[in-house]
């Protein structure tokens, strides 16, 4: 297939892609400058709905459809959030961008304030990106030096500060509400809704939470319209009034068992066999490939013979994922044991839980010990359909829990053991030949005064 | 009567842990924010940078600044699991992934082979204090993996022998 | 009025009422189970125990739409088209998964936990749980850790509802409790240094839908199962909680507060939680004793009532003191029986203990200064026979002056602080002085008749509070030998026939004052405003 020419990553191999000049180089901030001159923020708006831009954060939520959900004539302020706390595993692609090109989210800010009248950004950085924090700080302070940021931006009513606010290793603080108890000062406990964070969010104020990704694409649909946005991708269903299309370029990221692990740009809908023979290189060391998570664990894993899954927002539905999620492809070759797998995705899932709900906390837990024990060779088959109830009974699906982790953990325990039940039952049986019929509850591994 | 050469500090000043400097960087952040609670996390890092701890008599002095009941602070502190209390880090803090994509690539093993040549396990210090191994949950550098994050740099595509140097380097700094 | 329809059944709601699902099914005695809500504190709906099935009825069609998730009932406002399912297959397995994961890690503790027998982890487990163990054996018990001086933590048995951490929060604003960890780790904790000491930390127990938090007062002391719950107000501040008396055999163990919406929501303080230990000090007065001739002898019940009726029957002057301890009822029969033996004797408010200022809490909940039950009600019992009120301090002239032939003081404090020597020494001359009081005082020592008195659980009658409700409430246990009530003892000194009925009493003053008018029908639970009959 033709060369998808980057978008997102056009400036990454620039020399000194990062700073204000070398933007300003390709065209940046005219988007900002051409927005204040000529465009309400409600046009911004409708500019966005009207490309069909949806979430890259993993939700796929539709984001000018977000933005209509503040209130009209709110005093204010208005808070935005951008979530840089990318912690879904196998993801790098915000990473990438904050790193290479932090003008462009820079810009995608500012515009997107613009549009939601916020007056105040806080770009919450995971803790674990320090080159990311220290690139776009400098951005920062070139912007407020330049008059980007700052009151009365080139003259204009429109006044926006940006701060960096930096995480300490949280997973759950990804999760929108999760993230503004985070900057909030508290442990990040995601909050219940309704309140939706547009009408009650930060501080009790209007707030949008946007991925750092979806912002760039904010900018771009600025600088060249909505159909050109809506040439790239996949269009939406004409037979599924509620199919919002996977319009736009698409940063994959590919890695675990390839050739070329990394992060690729392509529209939207590439499939995940092609993602991994063309981007990837194919699977290393001449192997086959076993299986394929489609879009950060979270998604759940795909077996060999579904690679033809296409990654957009509504492929991986199809084929008994959750969804696309940050479209990070994670390949597993034929020598791994999906019972690795899953015990690496549960063991994830376990220590990141907030463990405000009953579901979510104890049931990840509980799955968790149960792959421990397996994998100490005590085994039962009965295990299996234990952890299959638990994932099939929580998370925000069924209504079970709070936020979305548990459906993220939830997902590779179905998936797994429903697509390579063979293999599991075989490690069990083979390991624990004695006792992997038994159904009685046996003794846990550890016996101990705390969980 | 004393002079105001001679009045020294009294025991309670001197008993505190925050310097002036760390709270002055506290209270540069208080403008950007219309709570003070919300500068509880930035706090917590600043002091964590200085003393790479925060023992809970900084939680107390935080708490005074933030005009919160200490309760609270150390509520969110608990929640990362990221701030020592008891005893600083080590010089070096090396976060080793174990998510599924350093996993696949041989992460479980490299953090085996480190913890063996260190003589730690994860979560705990070397006994000169240079070197402090913990876990890492995908620190999103995947193209890289295997990898860790020690101070501000990524150690990509990490092997046995990459490790040993490391390690070396960390001692002999 | 808003219409919404529960399990198919349908109930009004008021347009002003707020009600969430588990409220609204309440109404219909349907119980959707639940840990974490409560209507005191925020909803964070963390616990997933009320998960219910809900829906709109269209008001047109009559057609019902559900959700196809499952929503917490606590989170779930009851407005009209309101529909809630709570008893569908789907909500019962829901149920089952809370209280098994809620199981799974939970301590082998129910023999030796004070819970048990009022512990909804028990209980829901018996109603909506799944009978077996699925998960891993692990048989422990539970740490335990202090956290302060009135509560303990039983650190395992948490199932993390966080009911304990908001009443901190949000009631008391001193924020002592919070979550450590992350997790299935996670307990709760108090910083060291920082104890669990606010004036209402007892209430953090009442919360704990478990026995994690157990209240060191009451620990170990008896079996729930054991004890009556009677309704009651306490008595130790002009605040007057709604209350429950538990005991057993007469011996109070426990009290706890009644939800009151007008006086007290659904707490209580620690000094009057706590307030009810005097009721069984040994150094009560054991029984009524006399001076015969110098000589302190022991008295006899069956012959004192006459033989005071004698005496003051006798006297020239009389007078009467009231103890703001006193019940609305006792209060007038003690004024009623002084005033038939002499139309003009002198009643005066005994002394009205205070200490230090009203406390008051963010949520509204105040601790007063006044630490005595029913000073409103006695004024205006006096008010009505005297046409003013007047204290002991305005009397003590004239009685240490002698004009008094017989004073008839009434107590019921708490402690024996409550009337100093000086004071006491005022009352020398007084040819017949009755002192009735719980502990020995100067006072008692002046008397002439020494009897004991009811301590406030004993007692059975009304009290009004700083803002005018009048409460009313049974006795809860009965005095030890040798004690009669005040009303007992008042009831047979104005020849009524039969047991003492407050009742009675309470309908006839309410007949002749004006101020308790609102009282002369059954005075419900919650107790009744007497402000509004009143003009002023």
């Amino acid at each position: 297939m033709a060369e998808f020419e980057p978008v997102l990553l056009a400036n990454i191999d620039r020399p000194e892609s990062h700073t204000l000049a070398a933007y300003e180089a390709t065209g940046g901030y005219s988007a900002v400058r051409r927005v204040l001159a000529d465009m309400s923020p409600t046009q911004v708006v409708e500019l966005v709905q009207e490309s069909n831009l949806r979430g890259r954060g993993g939700a796929g939520f539709p984001t000018g459809l977000k933005w209509s959900f503040l209130p009209q004539d709110h005093p204010g302020p208005i808070y935005m959030c951008v979530n840089a706390d990318e912690s879904e595993p196998a993801t790098f692609n915000n990473r990438i961008l904050m790193e290479q090109d932090p003008h462009q989210l820079i810009e995608g800010a500012i515009l997107a304030c613009y549009a939601t009248r916020a007056t105040t950004a806080y770009i919450y950085l995971r803790y674990e990106y320090p080159h990311a924090l220290a690139r776009l700080q400098q951005a920062i302070d070139e912007c407020y030096e330049k008059g980007y940021l700052g009151k009365n931006i080139l003259g204009s009513e429109f006044s926006l500060d940006i701060y960096m606010h930096r995480g300490a290793a949280a997973y759950i603080c990804g999760e929108e509400t999760g993230l503004i108890e985070s900057l909030e000062g508290k442990r990040a406990w995601p909050r219940i809704k309704p309140p939706f964070p547009a009408v009650k969010g930060l501080f009790q104020k209007p707030t949008v939470v946007n991925n750092v990704e979806t912002l760039c694409c904010v900018k771009h649909i600025v600088d060249r319209g909505a159909d050109w946005f809506k040439s790239i991708g996949v269009p939406a269903d004409p037979e599924n009034p509620r199919d919002a299309g996977s319009y736009g370029p698409k940063l994959y990221c590919v890695s675990g068992h390839v050739n070329k692990p990394g992060c690729y740009e392509a529209p939207l809908g590439l499939t995940v066999r092609e993602l991994i023979e063309n981007q990837g290189g194919g699977v290393w060391k001449g192997r086959k490939c076993k299986a394929a998570v489609p879009g950060g664990i979270s998604m759940g894993v795909l077996s060999a013979d579904e690679l033809d899954c296409p990654l957009d927002f509504s492929g991986p539905g199809k084929y008994g994922c959750l969804g696309l999620g940050t479209a990070a492809v994670t390949v597993v070759d034929d020598t791994v044991s999906m019972v690795d797998f899953l015990h690496n995705t549960t063991r994830f899932m376990a220590h990141e839980s907030c463990g405000q709900c009953t579901p979510c906390r104890e049931g990840t837990s509980w799955a968790l010990s149960m792959l421990n024990r397996i994998k100490a060779g005590k085994g039962r088959l009965q295990d299996l359909e234990l952890i299959l109830e638990i994932g099939d009974s929580i998370g925000i699906i069924p209504g079970t829990t709070i936020c979305g982790l548990s459906d993220g953990a939830a997902w590779p325990m179905k998936n797994a053991i429903r697509k390579f039940r063979d293999e599991f039952e075989e490690y069990i049986r083979k390991t624990n030949p004695d006792g992997c019929n038994e159904t009685e509850p046996v003794q846990a591994l550890q016996i101990i005064g705390v969980h | 009567m004393a002079t105001t050469e001679e009045i020294t500090t009294d025991s309670e000043a001197g008993d505190k842990v925050l310097t002036p400097e760390m709270v002055a960087e506290i209270q540069a952040l208080f403008p950007r924010y219309p709570t003070l609670q919300a500068v509880t996390l930035p706090a917590l890092h600043i002091v964590n940078q200085h003393l790479r701890h925060v023992p809970f008599q900084a939680v107390v002095e935080i708490a005074e600044l933030l005009e919160l009941a200490p309760a609270q602070v150390q509520d969110t502190l608990s929640f990362y699991a990221f701030f020592k209390q008891d005893k600083p880090h080590g010089e070096t803090r090396a976060w080793v992934c174990r998510s599924i994509s350093c996993a696949l690539r041989g992460g479980e093993e490299v953090l085996a082979h480190l913890c063996e040549k260190a003589g730690i396990q994860p979560g705990e210090t070397t006994a000169d204090g240079k070197l402090t191994i913990e876990f890492g949950e995908c620190l999103g550098a995947c193209e890289f993996a295997p990898c860790m994050l020690a101070g501000d740099e990524v150690h990509k595509d990490l092997d046995n022998k990459k490790v040993e140097a490391f390690l070396r380097d960390c001692q002999s700094s | 009025m808003a219409t919404v329809i529960i399990n198919g059944q349908e109930i009004e709601l008021d347009d002003d009422e707020r009600l969430n699902a588990i409220q609204a099914a309440a109404r219909v005695d349907e119980e959707i189970p639940h840990y974490c809500w409560h209507p005191g504190l925020s909803v964070v709906a963390s616990c997933r125990m009320c998960l219910i099935e809900t829906g709109r009825k269209d008001p047109e069609s009559g057609e019902v739409s559900m959700m196809p998730k499952l929503v917490p009932g606590c989170q779930t406002p009851a407005t009209d088209g309101t529909v809630i399912v709570t008893d569908s297959d789907k909500v019962k397995k829901a149920r089952a998964q809370v209280e098994e994961d809620l199981l799974i890690n939970h301590p082998i503790d129910c023999p030796i936990c004070d819970k048990a027998g009022e512990c909804r982890l028990q209980d829901y487990y018996f109603e909506h749980g799944q009978a077996d163990r699925r998960a891993d054996l692990k048989p422990y018990t539970s740490r335990r850790r202090s956290l302060g001086d009135t509560v303990t933590l039983f650190v395992d048995r948490c199932i993390m509802c966080s009911r304990c951490v908001r009443f901190t929060r949000e009631v008391t604003g001193t924020a002592e409790l919070y979550v450590e960890g992350r997790g299935s780790s996670e307990e709760i904790n108090v910083f060291p240094g920082f104890p669990l000491e606010n004036k209402m930390s007892g209430n953090v127990v009442d919360l704990c839908p478990v026995g994690a938090l157990g209240d060191k007062d009451f620990l170990y002391q008896q079996r729930v199962w054991f004890m009556k719950s009677h309704d009651g107000v306490c008595a130790g501040c002009s605040t007057g909680c709604s209350i429950e008396v538990d005991e057993n055999q007469d011996h109070v163990y426990r009290l706890k507060p009644r939800e009151n919406p007008h006086v007290n929501q659904w707490w209580m303080c620690d000094e009057g939680r706590y307030g009810f230990h005097h009721i069984h000090a040994e150094e009560r007065l054991a029984g009524p004793a006399k001076l015969d001739d110098d000589a302190l002898v022991n008295a006899d019940w069956t012959r004192l009532p006459s033989e005071l009726n004698e005496k003051f029957t006798a006297a020239e002057s009389v007078a009467g003191v009231i103890s703001p301890h006193l019940t609305v009822e006792e209060a007038y029969l003690l004024a009623k029986y002084l005033r038939s033996v002499d139309e003009n004797a002198a009643l005066v408010l005994g002394p009205v203990p205070s200490e230090g200022e009203d406390e008051s809490f963010p949520n509204g909940f105040t601790i007063r200064a006044e630490k005595c039950p029913n000073r409103r009600g006695v004024q205006a019992v006096l008010e009505h026979f005297t046409g003013k009120v007047q204290t002991l301090d305005d009397l003590l002239p004239e009685i240490e002056a002698g004009k008094f032939d017989a004073v008839w003081v009434s107590g019921g404090y708490t402690n024996s602080d409550w009337v100093d020597e000086t004071t006491a020494e005022q009352f020398a001359s007084v040819k017949t002085l009755v002192v009735q009081d719980l502990f020995n005082s100067p006072l008692i020592q002046q008397a002439d008749y020494r009897l004991p008195s009811a301590a406030f659980a004993e007692r059975e009658g009304s009290y009004v509070n700083f803002a005018d409700r009048l409460q009313s409430f049974r006795w809860a246990v009965r005095p030890p030998m040798g004690v009669r009530t005040e009303g007992s003892l008042l009831w047979q000194l104005l020849a009524s026939s039969g047991m003492y009925n407050a009742a009675e009493v309470l309908a006839e003053l309410s007949r002749e004052i004006i101020y308790f008018a609102a009282a002369k029908d059954e005075v419900p639970a919650v107790g009744v405003d007497l402000k509004v009959n009143l003009l002023v």
